[in-house]
């Protein structure tokens, strides 16, 4: 069985602006790799690339083993599902709509949306715990929502590989968790998934390997343990290794911080000013 | 100046004809009376003696048609496009001159620095005047120093025109002339006016454009020369005064016209032959006329004194065995004379022939 | 709350019904007095092949005059609609009309140096549908020459500006021409109206405006992924520039015909989408129809009114602002939205 994705030696960028060079990455089936990197490390370019939207400099891709040129639109597009960041809509679509959106590359060029279409629709939203959002204006649902709803529309195309642009940016601790047990489960079910974030600790729960990419370069990649470890973490993004360790466990990093045992903290205080 | 008239008569509003505040400006020099029976509106600026004005200017396709019949050799430019074929039927003086500017306030495509440096003695303009056109002629006369005459008035006031402003252009007999034609041609019509009661005379659709779906209401300067050949306009019908107007083909129908005139060919070769217009009253009795436009139109376009032959001629189509109209002399006569008299020019009996001819 | 009427069957057969009704109406009245016998008479011999018996004005009036100048009220209604619906979809912008891209400003121009040239009637609706094709045309081109982030912004940029550097050649024209024959029939061209449509003229264009609504019927999921940025619409599979080409083509050359038809009437194409959105939700394929029948009814309410209400005629471009837009008003005043 071919990987989802085989990078060699890829070059990429915009057509002035070369943006990265000799990337080389696999990603095989039933595999979730997590993609870590600063603002500006040409994240977005990548996925651009990967996904077909900004032709290659350089070098190969092959998705589900066939180079990127041998793929029509459509057919990608019931392989590969892409699931950007969550956008406020412009015009009012119930997430049924949005969703249906999704099984486009599946229906004819001059048909519209089957029975067939709408359940799967349905058992996708039912599948991220957001059913009763069926009829429910896209613009009128939080931002957190309008997030699962676009997971669901890439999970409609029912495809192999699953490409997430920063997943939880705009979730709630709630919802966060539940995309992270959502990934786990399809991964469970032998999708690959490709995805970027912010978050190292999101990156530790659910990557089974990580990759770092700054400069447009891939930097390492490796097993979570490794690669979201503090020194790396803070070679990345131009921190102190002490600072990492102390934003991912959360014991205060600041000299002079109280401990527990110490006199009445600052929130107690704080709460006893609050009772009427 | 004409097509400020034309804008603000396409927004409906009623055709102001003669209740003006008479504005002058008078300064020491000026020759010309300003009585309330006056055609002139307005004069600005020092107003050079009749007999050394050797250029004029005419602010528009009326003011053309008056100094050209008056005066050609004074006319300096044609402020309009008259084709090549009008021109055959122009006097020499003004056969060849060119297409110039006009002045119509904002719409003016003349700039008042091509005015000066063509140098006129004077600049006449006729047609409908109301204080925004008089002020902006003020505005002119302000800039160039070049004075300015407003002449108005309709059909009626013709012999008054051509006798002002033949006197004020040094051409004073040639005014009484004209004028002595014109008044004839008038009097015949309102002794057919008089003898011909308003029930009796025929309803007329006068139709303008290619289309033929175009027409002027009750008091448009364009359906002046129909009414004064005792015509009856069926757009007046409506009660509404105003300027030109769309009309629908079902509007005709409602309406019935016994005549349908026209200045355009295609319309009149067309409506005689076209399914649509056949169940009308005037089709069915072919009285469709077409009226000649050599040099000028007969009917109307421009609205001046071109217009005196359309009325013979109109009185010749619609009252042709009426004793009035058969006792003056015929129409091919009339209009031999007309083209002599006013335009200089000797039509062949061909040529006019031709022009006599009806839409087969 | 969300459009109340999305799925309602009755809403839809409320439509239609209400159409006809209008329709009918619109039949019976007019400046010809036809007795409503009469009108029932001069049907049914047509529908049956009898002679009616009636005075050949009364058949002419019903079938020849009124009969082409209602379905053309319906035909561009519909069409200039579908159009606007279409393209406030592809441009993600509510505020967008089908004269975005100059197809307006193009016909206009066409026809105005028709009758500044004059030429016959035909040859002025010939020039003015070719205008109309060809400043779309430019615009497209221009705009793909310009290699930028955001298509759709090229693609409105350009047809401003050349919407603009047209409107100056009409104004230009207007100067030029005769104020005595030619400058009344530009600027009534100019104002739109159906008062001149013959049989002929609708049997031509007719088959152009139905024509570019197929490719519209036939991609009516699709649209809805315009919507989207581009990328994110390629990656649920569509060729998103060849999509927005289709359907550019197939609203311009609706568009075209119907102003070269009915003069340029606004408003249809920018309100009435707004409307129909208000009533079913974006969704296009709900959208379009429902755009269809509101366009329809809008434009033949609109007309009736035009050549029935005054003693004079007046001009549709006119009409439809003024009807439409303190309707528009009340509208959006009670839903409190305005997508």
């Amino acid at each position: 069985m071919s990987a989802a994705i085989e990078a060699s030696g890829l070059a990429f960028g915009y057509r002035r602006r070369p943006v990265g060079t000799d990337f080389s990455l696999v990603i095989e089936a039933g595999e979730v790799l997590c993609l870590l990197g600063p603002n500006g490390s040409g994240k977005t370019t990548l996925f651009k690339t990967l996904l077909g939207l900004l032709p290659p400099q350089g070098g190969t891709v092959r998705i589900l083993g066939r180079a990127l040129a041998n793929w029509t639109r459509t057919a990608f597009a019931r392989h590969v599902g892409y699931v950007p960041q969550a956008h406020a809509g412009l015009f009012p679509f119930r997430v049924e709509d949005v969703v249906l959106m999704g099984r486009t590359a599946r229906i004819g060029r001059f048909d519209v949306p089957s029975r067939h279409d709408h359940q799967v629709a349905a058992e996708c939203l039912a599948m991220l715990g957001i059913a009763h959002l069926l009829k429910r204006d896209y613009t009128e649902i939080s931002g957190g929502e309008r997030q699962l709803a676009l997971i669901a529309r890439a999970l409609a195309q029912e495809p192999k590989l699953l490409v997430m642009d920063e997943p939880t940016a705009s979730l709630d601790f709630g919802n966060q968790i539940r995309v992270l047990e959502q990934i786990d489960a399809l991964r469970d079910q032998g999708m690959a998934v490709l995805m970027s974030t912010h978050q190292p600790e999101h990156a530790r729960r659910v990557a089974d390997r990580i990759a770092l990419l700054d400069g447009g370069r891939l930097l390492a990649v490796g097993l979570p343990q490794d690669m979201a470890a503090a020194p790396r973490l803070a070679a990345l993004y131009g921190v102190t290794a002490s600072a990492v360790r102390a934003c991912l466990t959360g014991v205060a990093a600041r000299p002079g911080a109280r401990t527990s045992s110490s006199a009445p903290a600052g929130p107690e205080r704080i709460e006893r000013s609050h009772a009427p | 100046m004409k097509r400020r008239a034309v804008l603000r008569a396409l927004s409906g509003a009623p055709f102001l004809r003669g209740a003006l505040p008479f504005l002058t400006a008078f300064s020491a020099g000026a020759s010309v009376e300003a009585s309330a029976a006056s055609t002139i509106a307005a004069a600005f600026g020092h107003l050079p003696a009749p007999e050394s004005i050797r250029r004029v200017f005419a602010g528009g396709p009326p003011a053309s048609t008056l100094i050209a019949v008056l005066a050609p050799e004074k006319l300096m430019g044609w402020p309009w496009n008259v084709s090549a074929e009008a021109r055959a039927w122009l006097p020499p003086a003004v056969r060849d001159l060119p297409q110039v500017g006009r002045l119509a306030g904002r719409g003016s495509t003349m700039s008042s620095e091509i005015l000066l440096q063509l140098r006129p003695d004077l600049i006449l303009d006729v047609g409908t005047v109301d204080a925004t056109y008089i002020s902006s002629m003020r505005r002119v006369t302000e800039q160039t120093g070049l004075p300015c005459v407003l002449m108005h008035g309709g059909l009626a006031d013709y012999p008054a025109q051509l006798r002002e402003a033949g006197r004020m252009l040094g051409v004073a007999a040639r005014g009484e002339q004209l004028a002595v034609w014109a008044e004839t041609t008038l009097a015949l019509a309102a002794r057919v006016r008089a003898a011909v009661p308003p029930g009796s005379r025929p309803r007329i659709y006068y139709a303008r454009g290619a289309a033929g779906l175009e027409t002027g209401l009750d008091g448009s300067i364009n359906m002046e020369t129909i009414e004064c050949a005792g015509g009856r306009n069926v757009a007046a019908e409506t009660g509404q005064r105003g300027g030109i107007v769309k009309v629908s083909l079902e509007q005709v129908f409602a309406w019935n016209p016994a005549v349908i005139l026209t200045q355009d060919a295609e319309f009149a070769r067309r409506v005689l032959v076209d399914p649509l217009w056949r169940p009308l009253e005037a089709v069915r009795t072919r009285r469709v006329y077409l009226a000649p436009t050599r040099p000028f139109g007969w009917l109307d376009v421009p609205p001046s004194v071109n217009r005196l032959i359309g009325v013979r001629w109109l009185l010749a189509r619609l009252y042709p065995e009426h004793p009035l109209v058969a006792a003056a002399p015929d129409l091919h006569t009339s209009a031999t004379a007309f083209h002599r008299l006013f335009y200089g020019v000797e039509p062949g009996a061909d040529a006019l022939d031709a022009l006599l001819e009806g839409p087969t | 709350m969300s459009a109340p009427l999305r799925n309602d069957a009755v809403f839809w057969l409320a439509s239609c019904c209400a159409l006809v009704v209008l329709l009918l109406f619109a039949f019976a009245v007019g400046k010809f007095p036809i007795a409503p016998g009469d009108l029932l008479r001069a049907l049914f011999s047509r529908l049956s092949g009898t002679i009616s018996g009636l005075p050949e004005a009364v058949d002419t009036v019903v079938w020849n005059i009124r009969l082409p100048r209602i379905m053309a009220g319906l035909v561009v209604g519909a069409v200039l609609a579908a159009a606007g619906a279409a393209y406030q979809g592809m441009f993600r912008n509510p505020l967008v009309s089908p004269d975005i891209l100059g197809v307006s400003a193009g016909a206009g121009l066409g026809a105005t140096l028709g009758i500044y040239l004059g030429l016959s009637l035909v040859f002025v609706q010939i020039a003015a549908f070719i205008g109309g094709l060809a400043a779309v045309a430019c615009v497209y081109y221009v705009a793909s020459l310009v290699q930028r982030h955001d298509p759709v912004l090229v693609l409105v940029l350009a047809g401003v500006a050349l919407g603009t550097l047209l409107g100056a050649g009409i104004s230009l024209i207007k100067i030029l021409s005769d104020p005595y024959t030619q400058l009344p029939t530009i600027t009534f061209w100019l104002l739109g109206g159906l008062n001149a449509v013959t049989p002929d003229d609708l049997a031509v264009t007719a088959p152009l405006m139905l024509a570019g609504l197929v490719p519209m019927f036939l991609l009516r999921w699709r649209v809805n992924l315009l919507g989207l940025a581009d990328d994110e619409a390629a990656t649920l599979g569509i060729a998103v520039d060849r999509l927005r080409l289709i359907l550019v083509t197939a609203a311009t050359l609706s568009t075209a015909a119907a102003v070269s038809l009915a003069g340029i009437v606004g408003w249809v194409g920018l309100v009435i989408p707004h409307v129909a959105r208000l009533l079913v939700g974006p969704d296009f394929r709900r959208l379009l129809p429902a755009s269809l029948l509101l366009g329809a009814g809008f434009l033949v309410t609109t007309d009736t009114l035009a050549r029935t209400v005054a003693a004079i005629e007046l001009p549709l471009g006119i009409l439809t602002a003024v009807v439409g837009a303190p309707f528009f008003l009340w509208l959006l005043a009670r839903s409190g939205r305005l997508s």
